[in-house]
């Protein structure tokens, strides 16, 4: 029997479906809902989108942030109950993108909200998010 | 050239004869007036009897050489199908200008609050000039020209001990 | 039947009158906000009294990133890549319009083979945004089949975009000041035609009526036309009032002028009206895209200076107002340049500016809670073109 830590044994049991809260922003928009259409159908691996923070595992944070959005961004990620993981799409979260001289966006998310896995791109492609999709299910099978 | 821009003309002359005002043609459908500040109201009123009821928007532009705001009206009429644009001028230091909602009422008060908050410009008869985009802003209204953004977003945002930022310090 | 209707004879159907109230004050602020699952990045500010909706209260600014000032800090061609950002839903549309301010300010004459590519990139991606516009509204009344089938049928499309351009969603500046990237891969038109035989047979599927969305959509959110001028709305959600009128008409640019297309109108000004008026407007572009094919030259494709531009080419001194009709409305930029290589003041005009903020809280009032997606949806909002 491999003995695990409390953290881990929760995690584990995140590995059979991912319910992902939906939080759109602009350029996500067009490249998320995709995801949930009948073209890459994410039903088929169990993820569905679920209408508040307090039944989601799973926070999608895709494109730039302003100020204003972050602070709600940010009670959002505490109304989600444990355990939880944060995913950051695009390259405006990473170095602040095409906006890098703007007054009002911010330039890295890791500054403000715990990031597990960034996807490159802009926007980054539906067979991207299930590849990071499929990165969480392993890493949380190797954790200690 | 001269066969297409008739019904420009005669709208030209029906201002110059009530206003004696010149108007300039750039092209077919485009026609560019300037005005003094305190006439206004009255030329708006009149265009917009004279069938010019859509207001496509306004705009500011802030030269910071010679110290003035110059502010531009776009007007479209769908009756002679021509666009026609107001240009006013105005101080820099103290930007005051009549607004004109009591002509075209809610859409030009929004774009009046847009550049309340932008540019700075005080428009006397808006009652509701509150902040639109952005809250807790302290600074300088940030889109005037002597405002550099590239400055403020190194200042604020980024850091020099960060090695994948060091190229914005050298 | 019979004796059931006995048994009920002396109690007829409860009225909402005879409900009486638990408190006194039924008044409550609700913010209708971005994390709602029925509302997209903007927030609405909702004064209630019972059922009833007061007043509201339009809260911008989740995603402002002042472009018109971003755009004084780079030169036109980098503007173009720029531009398809400013709305994520039709980034064809937008930059057409940069491109058309640039091409006038510097006077510049546009090959024809590259006016003809200009057009059917432009009506693709309207088709594409009112696609969008059919499966957001249907899942906001909860037709969750119509969400479903759209977003299928408009993955044909992106396929296109990214045979043709290189990418599903940004085009990364496709439409440029001086014609056009790249000419069409060779098989271009043959696909294209195939794209248009699945896009007749969705519109057949979207005419389909289904008696929840009517009910949900019909005499809903009622916007007259004294009122839609007064309140600067344009585009289909003008047209569904009653005015016909379309920039493609009334001052046509590029090539528009060739062609043979209707404009159509709606007398009743609601909802239901909007909703139908998208649909009919997919099979006016599908004809002109028909017709562009037919009539395409051979040809350049791009503007003989700007086949290896440089980075600091001149713009001539001067200013220009340019207006396109994108699939949400009229949509303008006011361009000033003194000279440089870089614009002095690039004013954007969008259609959603308008839609979002006087039209929505003119509608909004005086109607129930129920029907605010209702409303709220049939507008066909953008909030980053709102916001910019």
């Amino acid at each position: 029997m491999v003995k695990r830590s409390k953290k881990a044994k929760t995690m584990r049991k995140l590995i059979k479906s991912i319910w992902i809260f939906n939080w759109f922003n602009s350029c996500g928009f067009a490249e998320l809902v995709p995801v949930v259409g009948s073209r890459w159908d994410m039903e088929r691996f169990g993820m569905i989108i679920v209408g508040t923070p307090r039944h989601a595992d799973v926070l999608f944070i895709a494109g730039y942030q302003t100020i204003k959005s972050i602070k709600k961004a940010q009670r959002i990620y505490e109304q989600m109950a444990e355990p939880r993981v944060v995913i950051a799409l695009g390259s405006c979260t990473m170095t602040g993108g095409m906006y890098w001289d703007s007054y009002n966006t911010i330039k890295r998310l890791d500054d403000y909200l715990p990031v597990n896995i960034y996807i490159p791109g802009c926007p980054p492609r539906p067979e991207a998010v299930f590849e990071a999709c499929d990165k969480i299910f392993k890493h949380v099978k190797e954790l200690e | 050239m001269d066969a297409d821009v008739n019904k420009e003309k005669e709208v030209i002359e029906k201002i110059n004869s009530k206003f004696k005002l010149k108007g300039d043609i750039q092209r077919k459908q485009r026609v560019w007036i300037n005005i003094k500040k305190d006439k206004l109201l009255e030329i708006s009123d009149w265009l917009k009897k004279e069938s010019f009821i859509h207001l496509s928007s306004i705009s500011v532009t802030d030269w910071l050489k010679d110290g003035v705001f110059e502010i531009t009206y776009h007007l479209w009429s769908y009756k002679y199908k021509i666009l026609i644009t107001l240009k006013t001028k105005i101080d820099r230091d103290k930007p005051v200008i009549d607004s004109v909602v009591s002509i075209w009422d809610n859409n030009a008060q929004i774009h009046e609050r847009e550049l309340h908050e932008l540019f700075g410009v005080n428009f006397t008869g808006n009652k509701d000039l509150e902040s639109l985009f952005l809250d807790d802003w302290k600074g300088s209204p940030p889109f005037k020209k002597d405002f550099n953004w590239r400055e403020y977003v190194k200042d604020e945002f980024y850091e020099k001990e960060n090695e994948r930022e060091r190229p914005y310090y050298d | 039947m019979n004796s059931m209707k006995k048994k009920m004879k002396g109690r007829g159907p409860i009225m909402i009158d005879d409900i009486h109230p638990i408190t006194e004050n039924s008044n409550y602020d609700l913010y209708f906000g971005p994390a709602h699952p029925g509302s997209g990045n903007f927030g609405v500010k909702l004064k209630i009294d019972g059922e009833i909706v007061l007043s509201a209260r339009a809260d911008p600014g989740y995603l402002h990133r002042g472009f018109e000032k971003l755009m004084e800090y780079r030169v036109p061609i980098q503007n173009s890549v720029l531009s398809d950002r400013l709305c994520v839903l039709e980034p064809l549309n937008w930059n057409l319009v940069h491109a058309e301010a640039v091409d006038e300010l510097m006077g510049i004459d546009v090959p024809e083979r590259a006016k003809y590519i200009r057009v059917i990139m432009a009506e693709l991606s309207r088709i594409q945004s009112h696609i969008i516009w059919y499966g957001v509204f249907s899942k906001g009344t909860g037709f969750d089949t119509g969400f479903k089938m759209a977003f299928g049928y408009r993955d044909y499309i992106l396929d296109l975009f990214e045979m043709i351009t290189g990418g599903r969603v940004y085009p990364a500046g496709y439409i440029c000041p001086g014609g056009v990237r790249r000419d069409f891969p060779n098989d271009a038109e043959d696909k294209i035609l195939k794209v248009l035989k699945k896009m007749n047979k969705m519109v057949k599927l979207e005419e389909i009526e289904n008696p929840a969305l009517n009910a949900r959509a019909k005499d809903v959110g009622i916007l007259k036309r004294e009122d839609a001028i007064r309140l600067g709305a344009t585009g289909p959600v003008l047209r569904a009032s009653g005015m016909k009128t379309d920039v493609r008409k009334d001052e046509p640019y590029e090539v528009y002028d060739r062609f043979d297309f209707d404009i159509p109108v709606k007398k009743t000004g609601d909802a239901y009206a909007r909703y139908n008026l998208g649909i009919e407007e997919i099979k006016q572009s599908i004809n002109i895209i028909k017709q562009a094919l037919k009539e395409i030259p051979e040809g350049e494709v791009i503007f003989e200076k700007f086949k290896k531009p440089k980075l600091n080419i001149k713009i001539p001194e001067g200013e220009v107002y340019v207006r396109n009709e994108v699939a949400r409305g009229e949509a303008a930029i006011y361009m000033v340049s003194n000279g440089d290589s870089k614009p002095y003041r690039a004013k954007v005009r969008g259609p959603d500016f308008l839609h979002m903020i006087p039209v929505l809280e003119f509608l909004l009032r005086g109607s129930q809670i129920a029907d605010v997606p209702a409303i709220y949806w049939s507008l066909n909002i953008c909030p980053a073109d709102m916001d910019r």
